[in-house]
């Protein structure tokens, strides 16, 4: 197995969209137990960035500032979604609203062509991702392992470029992990994030041992028996992948290699 | 003043506001909340909502930030 480029710098951090980060593992914030528990999970995992999402708000629902006041309390950077979206109108609109919101330029672009799967629409997905840079966003453009739609939207300007492992929630980890490796292989300048369809630990690993900079997810967490202590593992498991990724692991060989010498073996061996 | 027609949230309704805010605050929504708007499928920035005019038919939507992944 090859190794990639920067084989051996120790992880002193990295950076997207600007700025410098030291945890590799983004969290989302749905279906958690309770705001608590949220809470408790991001501090626990020591994250940087939480994704959150948009959706329309009637009056009579308060305005959702308790959960407004404790996502800003974690003092995480907010990468705002655009989940839902089925055009790329859609999703440039409401990108537009996130900026207004959250006073940030990083988006979190998702326009959904599958309601079954989440796949997303990559035709769609590029025009917005093309548009929203244009206007002076973030993209962190969430994809399929298609290499060649990754390229283009690397191509565009995105920030981040964040193929799937598996479609959101299915907690399957990488569908294809050739794809997956093949892709960072071909894209050595840009950022990758692997985003959904991870639900163990060891997905995790995975993909960061292949040299992905980050991995995002959030059922795995939210919803695993004990979330906080999931999200502590998910968190060991992205340095211990990074950590293997940058002490170059031995490749993988066909036949077996004698761990102990075997010059000056006793008594069996023909003299 | 003659009531019109628009939809707010997906909702129709009828409003005599003349601006965006005066709709806002007609349906009751706290405006001090984090919260953003779009007319037609096209933001309108806070600073404009107290002179942003409506049309019968307007469509206009109210969002807020939520739990997402």
């Amino acid at each position: 197995m090859q190794t990639n480029v920067n084989t051996y710098e120790s992880d002193s951090g990295w950076q997207v969209a600007g700025v410098k980060l030291k945890s590799r593992l983004f969290l989302g914030t749905a279906h958690y137990p309770s705001l608590q528990v949220l809470s408790d999970a991001a501090t626990k995992s020591a994250i940087e960035v939480l994704t959150v999402g948009l959706r329309r708000l009637q009056p009579e629902s308060g305005g959702g500032n308790h959960f407004w006041q404790k996502i800003q309390s974690l003092g995480c950077h907010l990468l705002p979604n655009t989940a839902g979206c089925h055009s790329a109108q859609e999703a440039i609109t409401l990108a537009h609203m996130a900026r207004e919101i959250f006073d940030t330029t990083w988006i979190k672009l998702e326009v959904i062509g599958d309601d079954y799967t989440l796949q997303p629409d990559l035709m769609a997905t590029l025009e917005a991702a093309t548009q929203l840079s244009k206007d002076g966003f973030a993209v962190f453009a969430y994809t399929t392992d298609d290499l060649v739609m990754a390229q283009r939207l690397h191509g565009v300007g995105c920030a981040a470029v964040m193929p799937w492992a598996a479609p959101i929630g299915t907690g399957r980890g990488p569908m294809n992990p050739y794809a997956l490796e093949t892709m960072r292989r071909r894209m050595p300048d840009a950022v990758l994030v692997v985003d959904a369809g991870l639900g163990r630990p060891s997905h995790a690993a995975q993909v960061m041992e292949f040299g992905f900079d980050a991995v995002l997810l959030n059922t795995a967490v939210a919803q695993a028996g004990d979330p906080v202590r999931m999200a502590l593992a998910f968190a060991q498991a992205v340095s211990a992948g990074r950590g293997a990724f940058v002490s170059a692991p031995i490749p993988e060989r066909s036949a077996a290699q004698a761990s102990t010498p075997t010059v000056g073996m006793p008594f069996w061996h023909a003299q | 003043m003659t009531p019109f027609a628009l939809h707010v949230n997906g909702a129709a309704c009828e409003t005599t506001a003349n601006s965006l805010q005066d709709l806002l605050l007609e349906l009751g929504y706290t405006l001090n909340t984090a919260m953003a708007c779009a007319i037609n499928n096209h933001l309108v920035h806070r600073a404009d909502w107290p002179q942003r005019a409506l049309a019968q038919g307007d469509r206009v939507d109210v969002i807020a930030p939520i739990t997402g992944g």
